[in-house]
């Protein structure tokens, strides 16, 4: 490459999506910026940005390795691309002979542009093994949101229906710093000029708190008790949409005795949210209309996750916000249809999928395994799983009890890990696959099905050997299970895009393919979009309040709030040695999870873990700013630095999760030092239905650390 | 044309964008080594800094901003800088610096109001240009178009109070205080 040029891509930093231009001059980045013609209007973050520190960073991986030494003591030798590609092929097909499909299990960390790629590789093998955060993420919404209205639900902040949110619920979500679950930051910020109520759910004062009409700080891991009163005040004052309520809702009769076990006032004792804010917030939501709820993690990450979720669901229900515009709506896709149909047109055999570990447990996540049981059984020895090919992702980090997920990985009797850099996960593989950064590639960006995907579009040549993901993918699925791969990306990507009925080296000049304006649709429950019969694709047609899907499955139809496993009110005993709540949802604008704290720029902005205390409980534990603090939980301690906030009860402390230090040797490179997940509990009790467990509401004690003034 | 810049202290969300989109466009990229890590280095042009929260009856009062030079009118730092090394641009009134005069002395930071002034590794004083070469190019600052919160707005003085008052309209108009 030669002179200068300026090439459209699309950021893959987190979760991805934003439109980017970068200037190249002899192959070099010399600029980037985000693209002004781009649905998010030019904007990028501090993450996105600091690519160009990304693809230059000496740490790199850029050869695919062996391990050599025992496994974790960090001795690798340096193969070529076949000699990787076969070994991790040749266990694949070798587990499969010896121990059926399920003995292989395909991973993957968040969703980063190739989900469909990691359920293709699953499916095309045939093993029910998807080991994963999702359960304690993003998929329990999915699977709530179709159990009662039958596809995804996104807010709409957009307008393209005539009309924006007038009241905006952020719950537990700090949507201003992230592009997570299908919204991105800039589309929630810019609808604010339109709303009229922001309501916001957090036990703490986030960034958009001085901007919130009503703050309700609720207690962690009470939403489904302060949705299920908000309900309460909206169904009791008869102010909820009868007519979208008589019309299209199923059960409403029973979600109206069920709530009955909710008043405002002994909700306010759970909650620690006073009953006249929830009264306020429940009209607020049910009269000024439209309106949406942006849902986080905290709800998700909790032993009653369904049960939550399917109590905000119903909120959204009978205050007629579904598929209203300025409401909730199931977006249309662009031509190509959903992408993620290109890992789900082929399916692994039914019985691999029921015999699933944990499947027979949690039901609901039909086909899925439970990654708890899953860690459970291989540190025990008695699990079926002998290998693990893991893309991207951090089970260390990301999933409960950090020590035991070590262990159970450690019996594995393979792993392959396709990263960037040698993170402590990958440093306990046998073969580790180096892959390119998203200036390094081209590819088809897509997450959640929403109404628009992106086109990345190579910027510079990848380091090294490094290869796109997407390439890794293929070459590992045309050598076990070549029918349902591809001679060249190129030609998969071609594949992906069919239904558009376009190519990729069109495609890739366009950008991206949007469906927006008066190209998008709403109240498509009305028409015959979801099959000839009309209304939703539920088993009823309608909206189920009362869930006809986990009736059959044997667990409660009807949402109901559950008690944190550990808290002040179920386990008091623990709490007199453990007297502090503790969250485990600080998130950083500028790190992705565990990612960038490698790159200088971000890491100057903050250099150290932080835990918010609130000055009152600093004081009592003799605590100033900037100390380090212990934290610990029955589990285990970390340490991460004090700083003090007022912004939230005295009762509460809040740790910021994923920390590692990469600049520490390896192989662990601290990363049990501040990882929030040393504190969190893989035992349960897990919801019922999917499988989630309580990483937001745990209890934990906390002093200064003495006599240490590093990490 | 006279160009002023607002920072709405009410929409910021401390992401810190700005900072980085300062970072690819003032500074040279060169990796920093492994070493630097986890060590503040010197200043940024640009940076964030919080107020509160605080939280008084039922009103939260917490709020960003991330601040860098005002290019003041009357700039105390020109009027003070022993070696007349801080001018302003005729046209847009933007603060800019020779650097070749410049000999480190700090004063600028004794009068600046802001605290703005950052220096580089030769200790010299570094500023905000407001990304003049990308105005005239008719695009935005890097720290404007960066910002998902639209919280930086570079304009004209008369641009600038019209936002305001637009900002003032809807407040009043959906009863919200802020």
């Amino acid at each position: 490459m030669s002179g200068k040029k300026v090439i459209q891509t699309t950021c893959k930093s987190c979760h991805g999506g934003c439109g980017v231009l970068v200037t190249v001059e002899n192959g070099l980045i010399t600029y980037i910026e985000g693209n002004p013609k781009s649905p998010m209007r030019g904007t990028m973050c501090a993450k996105g940005l600091a690519s160009i520190q990304h693809i230059n960073h000496p740490g790199r991986l850029v050869y695919p390795m062996k391990r050599v030494g025992n496994r974790g003591e960090g001795r690798w030798q340096r193969i070529s691309w076949n000699e990787a590609l076969d070994a991790v092929a040749n266990k694949i097909k070798g587990y499969i002979e010896k121990y059926g499909a399920n003995s292989v299990a395909i991973g993957q960390g968040t969703g980063r542009g190739y989900n469909r790629y990691t359920v293709r590789l699953l499916n095309s093998i045939g093993t029910g093994h998807a080991l994963g955060p999702a359960y304690i993420c993003f998929f329990p919404w999915l699977l709530t949101s179709k159990l009662t209205v039958g596809n995804k639900l996104f807010c709409d902040y957009h307008g393209w229906g005539g009309e924006f949110p007038k009241t905006q619920i952020s719950w537990g979500r700090q949507l201003e710093i992230n592009n997570a679950d299908g919204e991105m930051a800039v589309w929630f910020l810019d609808s604010l000029r339109h709303a009229k109520n922001l309501i916001l759910v957090d036990p703490r004062a986030t960034a958009i708190a001085n901007r919130a009409n009503l703050w309700l700080q609720v207690r962690p891991g009470t939403d489904a008790a302060l949705a299920l009163g908000m309900l309460n005040v909206i169904i009791n004052e008869g102010i909820y949409d009868k007519e979208f309520v008589s019309s299209w809702t199923h059960g409403f009769d029973k979600l109206v005795a069920r709530i009955q076990e909710y008043p405002p006032e002994k909700v306010a004792e759970i909650t620690w949210v006073p009953k006249e804010k929830i009264i306020r917030a429940a009209r607020m939501f049910a009269l000024d209309t439209p309106g949406c709820i942006q849902v986080g993690e905290p709800p998700v990450a909790s032993s009653n996750s369904t049960q939550t979720l399917r109590a905000i669901l119903c909120l959204i229900a009978v205050t007629g916000n579904i598929e209203r515009p300025g409401g909730m709506v199931d977006w249309v896709p662009p031509d190509t249809g959903p992408m993620e149909d290109f890992g789900t047109e082929i399916r692994a055999p039914r019985e691999n999928l029921k015999s699933a570990i944990g499947a027979d447990t949690f039901r609901l996540p039909i086909g899925r395994c439970h990654p708890d049981t899953v860690l459970r059984q291989l540190r025990e020895g008695n699990c079926i799983i002998k290998m693990l090919h893991q893309s991207g992702g951090n089970p260390l980090f990301s999933l409960p009890n950090s020590e035991n997920v070590r262990k159970a990985l450690l019996n594995l009797e393979f792993i392959s890990v396709a990263e960037q850099f040698m993170s402590p996960f990958a440093e306990l593989a046998d073969v580790v696959l180096p892959v390119a950064h998203w200036l390094e590639e081209d590819a088809i960006w897509d997450e959640h099905a929403r109404f628009m995907i992106g086109a990345v579009n190579k910027v510079v040549e990848p380091p090294g050997e490094t290869w796109p993901i997407a390439k890794i993918f293929n070459e590992i699925g045309r050598r076990v299970a070549p029918q349902h791969w591809f001679d060249s990306v190129e030609e998969m990507l071609d594949y992906e895009l069919k239904k558009a009925n376009i190519k990729w080296t069109e495609f890739k000049e366009l950008g991206f393919l949007a469906r927006t304006g008066q190209e998008q649709r709403y109240y498509k429950y009305k028409t015959d979009y979801y099959g000839k019969e009309g209304g939703f694709p539920t088993p009823t047609r309608k909206v189920e309040l009362y869930s006809t899907v986990l009736e059959k499955l044997g667990y409660d139809p009807l949402p109901y709030y559950a008690e944190p496993s550990e808290s002040p009110y179920s386990t008091p005993e623990l709490a007199k040695e453990y007297p502090l709540i503790l969250n485990t949802g600080g998130r950083i604008p500028f790190y992705f999870h565990s990612q960038y704290t490698n790159l200088p720029w971000v890491r100057e902005l903050q250099p150290y873990p932080r835990v918010q205390i609130h000055p009152d409980t600093a004081k009592k534990y003799g605590i100033a700013e900037g100390d380090w603090v212990w934290i610990e939980s029955p589990r285990g301690r970390i340490k991460q630095k004090a700083n003090l906030f007022a912004g939230m009860d005295p009762r509460i402390i809040v740790v910021q999760n994923s920390w590692f230090y990469p600049e520490k040797p390896g192989p662990e490179h601290g990363f049990m030092v501040s990882n929030a997940n040393v504190l969190t509990s893989d035992e349960g009790p897990f919801d019922p239905a999917c499988g989630s467990v309580n990483l937001r509401a745990l209890l934990c004690k906390i002093y200064k650390v003495e006599g240490n003034d590093d990490a | 044309m006279r160009k002023a810049i607002f920072r709405d202290m009410g929409a910021c969300v401390n992401c810190k964008a700005c900072i980085i989109a300062c970072k690819v466009k003032h500074m040279s990229y060169p990796y920093a080594g492994l070493s630097k890590l986890a060590k503040p280095k010197g200043r940024n042009l640009i940076n964030v800094y919080q107020s509160g929260p605080e939280i008084r009856g039922d009103r939260v009062y917490q709020s960003f901003v991330s601040i860098a030079c005002m290019h003041c009118e009357e700039a105390p730092c020109i009027r003070v800088c022993p070696m007349s090394a801080i001018y302003k641009h005729t046209q847009t009134g933007i603060t800019l610096v020779d650097r070749g005069k410049c000999i480190g002395c700090k004063v600028c930071l004794w009068v600046c109001p802001y605290g703005a002034p950052s220096f580089d590794e030769a200790g010299k004083l570094v500023l905000c240009d407001l990304c003049i070469d990308r105005l005239n190019e008719s695009k935005k600052a890097a720290c404007e178009a960066a910002c998902p919160a639209a919280a930086i707005f570079v304009g004209t003085p008369e641009e600038v109070a019209e936002l305001q008052a637009k900002k003032a309209v809807q407040r009043i108009e959906r009863g919200i205080i802020t």
